[in-house]
């Protein structure tokens, strides 16, 4: 077990997006280094703007997340606050799954990473869109920790 | 004697204040948005509104006697009445833009003038790009100095706002190539604005083509814009962002129609339902876009916060994230107007494009406004600011 595979703590319900976040800086700045090596790789204008598309995906999880982190500390109502949440996991988990595509691609190896088959993304969305389209709420996140 | 607007404008004091009085446009540019579009009816009451509300001048600072607003309003504003009408969001875009090269080039009495002028609810509009150029940053507009007069000649087009304007901000180029920017009165003889914007997107801008044909104003009424860019200054992300969020307000009101129609769309044969809004395929279409549509927002934000850095510490590093988080801005922005307005059809079924109801105005209106510049462009500038500590080229683009 590394820092790219330890558990996430229990009964934080941001925890998840920091740490799919945290590794997908850490893949990131790996694939960085590696790819700098090679000066004719780092000049390819295809490689440039994959990683241009890698760094928004990263910052778009870090805004998510810092939105979340607010909706939590303020007094948002308990739906938004769920929501908010919802969108910076699938944000985080986006990012990750990019970059390590990335990874693979650009380096040939691949860091093992957990899966989410037990807090699955695929209900995140459903979460989010029963709510703004059909005004379903779910349940509330402090209740659920 | 110059046209004047119909009335005095209001002034606004604060950010929150233009937050508030945006909103309330919006919700009245919303209600003929879509026969605005359909009939091609150019909003020239809906202007006179929005220049007379104050929000036009909120960029001129506290020390000209305007709010001096944050960068994250300007972007809020925009983004709001975008989303009721984008072609009134992204009319007074070069205004904008212009506001703030007058800062940073304009003399002290250029700057009193008109800055002065604009708090009263004068419009500029823009003659910039040039259509035969080689480039979008090549020109070939003309300026020629005497001793108190400045004469210009040239052909421009994509001129957003002209038509509306009371001064036409023209740039053109001297014998060694550097852009000035020459304020223009509306009525000056040479100065001719033609209405031929006809693409199918964004169709009430009205930026057609402008002539200047021997145009001659004071000096006084000349600016080296060059100087905008020769040192580092915020004005390339200030014009970026207004772009970003012309967008980002495209897939804000998509958004909301998409779901408006959804809930109305037929069960799907297969589904099993006895509603289209209980189909789990469209929930979680509708979840995907609303993340999207968040983080954009939230990046706008940031783009907004890295310009007002820049803005307060000019310098090569400062202007460069600025640029940088602005790009992010604008790619997110083009990619999610496109998938929100291409997403409304299919959840909302095939009824949705009959032509009464005129949906297809977002996806128009985003697939025309995000051409400004390609957003693929945008990918390799911030991967090689990432990569290869390469700093964004300095240019209105960036």
């Amino acid at each position: 077990m590394n820092a790219l595979t330890q558990p996430i703590v229990a009964g934080q319900p941001l925890a998840k997006s920091q740490h799919d976040l945290h590794n997908a800086r850490s893949l990131l700045d790996a694939t960085l280094r590696f790819v700098r090596q090679q000066k004719h790789v780092a000049q390819d204008p295809y490689v440039i703007s994959r990683f241009g598309d890698l760094h928004i995906c990263i910052e778009v999880a870090a805004a998510l997340l810092e939105r979340a982190e607010d909706f939590f500390n303020s007094h948002q109502d308990d739906t938004e606050i769920s929501v908010a949440i919802a969108e910076s996991h699938l944000a985080s988990a986006d990012a990750l799954n990019a970059i390590s595509n990335a990874e693979f691609e650009l380096t040939g190896q691949r860091t093992v990473l957990p899966g989410s088959l037990q807090d699955p993304l695929r209900w995140k969305l459903h979460l989010i869109g029963n709510f703004r389209l059909n005004g379903i709420h779910p349940p509330s996140v402090r209740s659920a920790v | 004697m110059t046209a004047q607007p119909p009335r005095t404008a209001h002034v606004i004091h604060s950010d929150a204040e233009a937050i508030a009085v945006a909103h309330k446009l919006a919700a009245r540019f919303a209600i003929e948005a879509s026969v605005r579009d359909r009939d091609r009816r150019l909003p020239v009451a809906e202007l006179d509104e929005f220049s007379a509300s104050g929000l036009w001048g909120i960029t001129v600072p506290k020390a000209y006697g305007g709010a001096g607003v944050s960068y994250v309003t300007v972007a809020e504003v925009i983004k709001i009445i975008s989303a009721a009408d984008s072609s009134l969001g992204q009319i007074p875009q070069n205004h904008l833009g212009v506001l703030d090269i007058l800062l940073q080039t304009a003399t002290e009495e250029q700057k009193r003038y008109y800055f002065g002028k604009v708090l009263q609810g004068y419009r500029f509009g823009n003659a910039f790009s040039e259509s035969k150029s080689k480039h979008a940053g090549a020109f070939e507009t003309r300026i020629r100095f005497d001793q108190d007069t400045a004469q210009i000649d040239g052909e421009k087009f994509y001129c957003t706002g002209a038509l509306f304007a009371h001064i036409v901000p023209a740039v053109a180029v001297n014998e060694q190539n550097q852009a000035f920017i020459a304020f223009i009165e509306r009525d000056t003889p040479g100065l001719t604005v033609i209405d031929s914007w006809d693409g199918f997107g964004q169709r009430t801008t009205a930026s057609g083509g402008v002539t200047l044909n021997a145009v001659k104003v004071p000096l006084s009424a000349v600016i080296p814009a060059h100087k905008a860019f020769d040192e580092p200054t915020a004005d390339g992300p200030i014009s970026q962002i207004i772009q970003a969020a012309v967008d980002t307000g495209i897939a804000v009101g998509a958004l909301e129609e998409t779901k408006r129609y959804a809930r109305e769309a037929r069960p799907w044969i297969d589904s099993g339902q006895d509603h289209g809004w209980q189909d789990p395929f469209s929930i979680a279409a509708i979840g995907d876009l609303e993340w999207r549509v968040h983080g954009t927002e939230a990046i706008l934000k940031k783009a907004g916060l890295a310009i007002d850095a820049a803005l307060l510490t000019p310098n090569e590093d400062t202007v460069a994230h600025a640029s940088v988080v602005v790009a992010q801005a604008k790619v997110l922005s083009a990619e999610i107007a496109l998938l929100a307005s291409s997403k409304l059809f299919e959840l909302a079924g095939t009824r949705s494009v009959l032509g009464k109801y005129n949906l297809d105005r977002h996806w128009r209106n985003a697939r025309t406004h995000t051409l400004h510049d390609p957003a693929r462009w945008k990918y390799h500038l911030i991967g090689n600011y990432l990569l290869n500590g390469v700093k964004p080229a300095r240019h209105a683009w960036n």
